[in-house]
């Protein structure tokens, strides 16, 4: 093989590890927005799902040139099979093989999320799990085979990556609906006023039979009928306080 | 040859069990979909002609987005 001891590649390892990262803490954040169901009136719910899809996938390829040119660049001896085997690295044997576990994770996360209509729902979330020990890992794997990311820019971006998705986790933690949170804003009733906005994630029992509910109100929404025990009070829709 | 008649209709249909309430299909189809108290979809049960191709898209659109994969298209035949 020719040997390709160019610094570029070199650079383009360290540029696209650091931008892959960026853009992993941008798929994680917009998941756990979409998972908490936020979006409605400015963004739509499924504009954030849009963009969760679409970043990771490129996400995924900016990992790809960034294990490419590791692979590649020859100054340093990590071979093909380190991409997807760990600890078989002869360069800085613990730090790639953190880089390995992590890429085998988000391949796990990615096919699984391309299988999505033929697997079980459950393996699919389950998987998804993964994604978080994925960028824990990388977030390591950052720091110990980095060159950037001891000092100067490159520190503050992980950093900043880590506190981000931190911040994320404990808010997908805390703050999760157990269920549906409420109709979204974009929705043809979404802008009616709530006569009932629900205080809790717990779902009340409907208070009348619910076949009174099938007939097609469509078109007539600012003209829908408030229970006759309870009229409705007219205030501004108010989000859920999270 | 390559101009096909869209006879018959469709329906979109969605697994109650495995909805979540998430609302995307109310924000892609809207024609289709309206949503409960709860954020549940109620999804109109007549027949859309395939003809009416933005209704299609917007019901295909709502397919894809769902986080659940609760939602899935069934053609109805004896649809005008």
């Amino acid at each position: 093989m020719i040997a390709l001891t160019s610094p570029y590649l070199w650079y383009t390892t360290r540029a696209t590890g650091l931008v892959t990262l960026v853009l992993f803490t941008l798929v994680v954040s917009l998941g756990t927005l979409v998972a908490n169901r936020i979006g409605g009136t400015t963004v739509g719910r499924f504009e954030l799902n849009e963009l969760h899809r679409t970043i990771s996938a490129v996400a995924m390829a900016f990992l790809a040139v960034h294990i490419l040119t590791t692979v590649v660049d020859s100054y340093v001896s990590t071979g093909p099979l380190a991409t997807v085997v760990p600890f078989i690295s002869s360069y800085k044997r613990l730090p790639v093989a953190l880089g390995t576990i992590a890429f085998d994770l988000m391949i796990a996360v990615w096919v699984s999320s391309l299988l999505k209509v033929r697997i079980a729902n459950q393996s699919w979330r389950f998987i998804h799990w993964f994604s978080w020990l994925a960028f824990a890992i990388s977030i390591v794997h950052a720091l110990t085979t980095g060159t950037d990311a001891r000092k100067g820019v490159g520190l503050v971006v992980v950093v900043l990556c880590l506190a981000v998705v931190a911040g994320a986790a404990s808010w997908r933690y805390f703050a999760r609906p157990t269920r549906a949170a409420g109709r979204t804003a974009l929705s043809p009733l979404g802008a009616v006023v709530d006569p009932e906005p629900r205080r809790s994630n717990h779902v009340a029992a409907p208070t009348r039979p619910f076949d009174q509910d099938l007939p097609d109100r469509r078109g007539d929404a600012t003209t829908r009928p408030s229970p006759p025990a309870a009229p409705a009070p007219h205030r501004p829709q108010k989000r859920r306080p999270r | 040859m390559g101009v096909r008649r869209r006879t018959g209709g469709f329906v979109l249909l969605v697994n109650p069990i495995l909805c979540d309430g998430f609302g995307h299909c109310a924000e892609l189809a809207p024609d289709l979909v309206r949503m409960d108290e709860w954020g549940y979809p109620i999804i109109t049960t007549e027949p859309v002609p395939l003809a009416n191709l933005a209704a299609l898209e917007s019901a295909r659109y709502a397919v894809r987005g769902c986080p659940r994969q609760a939602l899935r298209i069934e053609r109805v035949s004896d649809h005008p």
